[in-house]
């Protein structure tokens, strides 16, 4: 046993090394490994988080939202923290709408977590009770479900807007997000630091659609009527304002009640709608004078490719007549003083082929073959409004042309994008898309239309007694993936409300619906949308451009100008040849921009080539 | 010294009653959101209930229970304002 001294130093030795030991320790972790730590600690104490947008209403012209973003939360309870069970127990089930067994049950657990989201409303008695852990979130609200479900879009799971105007609009609605720093505690919970905000979040533009809520409400409704009553697989029905070429109302509808958007992305042979097209062209051209007729076979004519046949069999028909009567023999005899070329280029002028350069993604652009892909028949199957395909947009576009003076008006969805703080950013302007035809011969076609729906029209069915409304119905043959399908057809009724100084250019469009006919499917539905919009409190029409004066129960000579009253906004007279196109400078643009630039002028780009 | 002391505890001060000032502002800036969120929710609540009661889909069949039905386009009167001429 050594001495005691030894021992004693041999201690102090010891100790001296360990403190030594400590010392150099702590040198190594705060001098050579301090920063390393000092980062570490700093990510384990702080957390980087993005700071979500609020994103933009939509609304409709009139300032109705349709679709906005509200708070909604996720609720998390610790059972250990909550003071009074039972009672916190009672708030939370009649705050979340749960029964007392499943707050039991949830309450037995460690946590117990509440996905909901939940309103603010709602969390609003539980937000102080200690225990009730909330996570914030902003959702996506549409205050009315179903409500052009199919133009407005939906959100995909991931929360990204997947379709519709919130997926067009989507970088006018989604905001800029910020960024902040938040602090940890021990147990890895975030406190809000509000000095330590980087940026903040700023909410997305408001975007005022040209939609008006009250019309759509009425066509949505006489579309889903007019389905069940005419045992319709389908329909469409599209409402434009014709002098600023906006989209009052569009809404579309399967029998199953799913609602896609064929109004933009679904076409169809437009049939005798079309015949009006033939018209412009004869006039445009000057081939067709006031006393000229053609010969009608008494409805049938045999020719040596075809077999022609009108449903109202006469002998001679004036060009008025036969769009009166939707004459099939008298279109197809008159279209023949039109050239091929005459014929597509009048075809492609009312933007038939082309997409019309709506904000809508998948928009369809029809199908309009140029003559040299014809055949023998195609020229006669044109003039009858066969071998092209539009849409429902397609065909309100080219009837608003007519209503519009001859000029063509590129369609929109969008009225107003306003930023966050009120200031409006884009107000939308009529974008004038080419002339189409002279304004006397729009006002020609007008008077033609107007002859329609007079008695021994094909669309007298949609006569108001104290408006006067210009259109034309047709009835297709429904084409399916194998030619035409037996028994099956296509009602379209185009229409101009009121004829004098239209306001609104619609079109009615039922897929093979029972009675077949449009005059007694279509053209009712068109009657009954105008009179709800005329009783309704909607500002689509202006009620003191409506003239009041009746149509004439028999039908007077169409075309003659005999109008019963006066309107105040007399059509300028414009002789104005049809101006020349210009194609748009699209050099320096990418691929992209640069077909969408053609597209809206009504040219067809076609890529040939590759490059940089 | 003394000078310094004085003006050394005035800053302090004034960085206390600062930060005091900020936590408070913050504290009342949460209690408006909180509002503003749980008034948006009433509101768009509401909004729905609107708007689902005036839909033509819930209003049409009531209003024919009633015997009411929609005007055809000859009974409806629209009344001009008198002085207002047509456009």
């Amino acid at each position: 046993m050594a001495k005691p001294s030894v021992r004693l130093r041999v201690v102090e030795i010891a100790f001296a090394l360990g403190v030594a030991a400590v010392v150099a320790r702590a040198g190594q972790v705060q001098l050579l490994q301090g920063a390393t730590y000092r980062a570490r600690a700093e990510a384990q104490r702080t957390e980087h988080v993005v700071l979500p947008a609020r994103r933009g209403t939509i609304y409709d012209r009139n300032g109705v939202p349709l679709a906005l973003t509200r708070e909604a939360y996720h609720v998390g309870i610790a059972p250990r923290e909550l003071g009074s069970r039972a009672r916190a127990a009672r708030a939370i089930g009649a705050a979340l709408g749960l029964s007392a067994r499943a707050v039991g049950r949830a309450l037995a657990k460690t946590y117990a977590f509440f996905q909901g989201p939940f309103t603010a409303t709602q969390i609003a008695p539980i937000r102080d009770v200690r225990g009730v852990h909330l996570t914030h979130e902003l959702t996506r609200f549409y205050p009315s479900a179903d409500f052009a479900r199919s133009l407005i879009g939906r959100p995909a799971a991931d929360g990204r807007p997947a379709s519709g105007l919130e997926r067009v609009l989507d970088t006018l609605l989604q905001g800029r997000p910020g960024s902040a720093v938040v602090l940890r505690d021990g147990h890895g919970r975030m406190y809000e630091s509000p000095g330590r905000l980087n940026a903040f979040p700023v909410a997305g533009d408001a975007v005022y659609l040209t939609i008006d809520a009250e019309l759509q409400d009425i066509v949505e409704r006489a579309l889903a009527d007019a389905i069940e009553r005419y045992d319709a697989a389908g329909g469409d029905v599209v409402v434009l304002h014709p002098h600023t070429g906006e989209v009052l109302a569009v809404a579309s509808r399967r029998a199953d009640g799913s609602t896609p958007p064929t109004a933009f992305t679904s076409v169809f042979e437009p049939g005798s709608t079309a015949k009006i097209f033939a018209a412009a062209a004869l006039l445009e051209a000057g081939l067709v004078g006031d006393a000229d007729s053609v010969y009608a076979e008494r409805g049938v004519w045999v020719t040596p490719y075809r077999t022609f046949h009108d449903d109202d069999p006469r002998e001679w028909l004036h060009l008025r007549d036969v769009i009166q009567i939707s004459s099939n023999i008298g279109i197809v005899k008159f279209a023949q003083r039109l050239s091929p070329g005459q014929q597509y280029d009048m075809l492609r002028a009312f933007g038939l082929g082309a997409p019309t350069g709506i904000e809508f993604p998948a928009e369809s652009r029809g199908t309009l073959e140029p003559p040299d892909h014809w055949s023998a028949v195609s020229a006669a199957s044109l003039a009858m409004g066969y071998e092209v395909a539009v849409t429902p947009l397609q065909l309100a576009a080219a009837y608003a042309a007519i209503a519009n003076d001859g000029v063509l008006l590129q369609p929109t969805l969008v009225h107003e994008v306003r930023s966050a703080d009120g200031k409006v950013l884009y107000r939308q302007q009529p974008v004038p898309v080419r002339r189409v035809v002279r304004p006397e011969v729009a006002e020609r076609l007008r008077a033609m239309l107007r002859g329609v729906v007079y008695e021994g029209g094909t669309g007298s069915t949609a006569a108001l007694s104290s408006y006067e409304l210009a259109g034309k119905t047709g009835t297709a043959r429904r084409a399916t993936g194998h030619g035409y399908a037996p028994g099956e057809y296509t009602a379209t009724f185009a229409s101009l409300f009121p004829a004098e100084d239209p306001q609104m250019v619609m079109v009615v469009k039922l897929d093979d619906p029972r009675g077949a006919y449009a005059r007694i499917t279509a053209a009712p539905v068109t009657r009954s949308v105008i009179e709800q919009t005329l009783a309704a409190r909607t500002t689509a029409l202006d009620p003191r451009r409506l003239g009041t004066e009746s149509a004439p129960a028999a039908g007077p000579a169409v075309g003659t100008g005999s109008v019963p009253y006066v309107m105040a906004w007399p059509p300028a007279p414009d002789a104005t040849p049809p101006a020349a196109r210009t194609v748009p400078d699209v050099r320096g643009l990418d691929l992209r921009a640069a077909a969408h630039a053609l597209h809206e002028r009504g040219f067809e780009a076609r890529i040939k080539g590759w490059g940089p | 010294m003394a000078l310094w002391l004085v003006f050394f505890l005035a800053i302090l001060a004034w960085v206390v009653a600062r930060q005091t000032s900020a936590v408070v502002a913050a504290s009342t800036l949460g209690d408006l959101e909180e509002q503003r969120g749980t008034l948006e929710a009433r509101q768009a609540e509401l909004m729905t209930r609107i708007r689902q009661a005036r839909s033509r889909k819930v209003l049409i069949p009531r209003a024919a229970a009633l015997g009411l039905r929609l005007p055809v386009d000859s009974e409806i009167i629209i009344l001009q304002v008198p002085g207002q001429e047509k456009r």
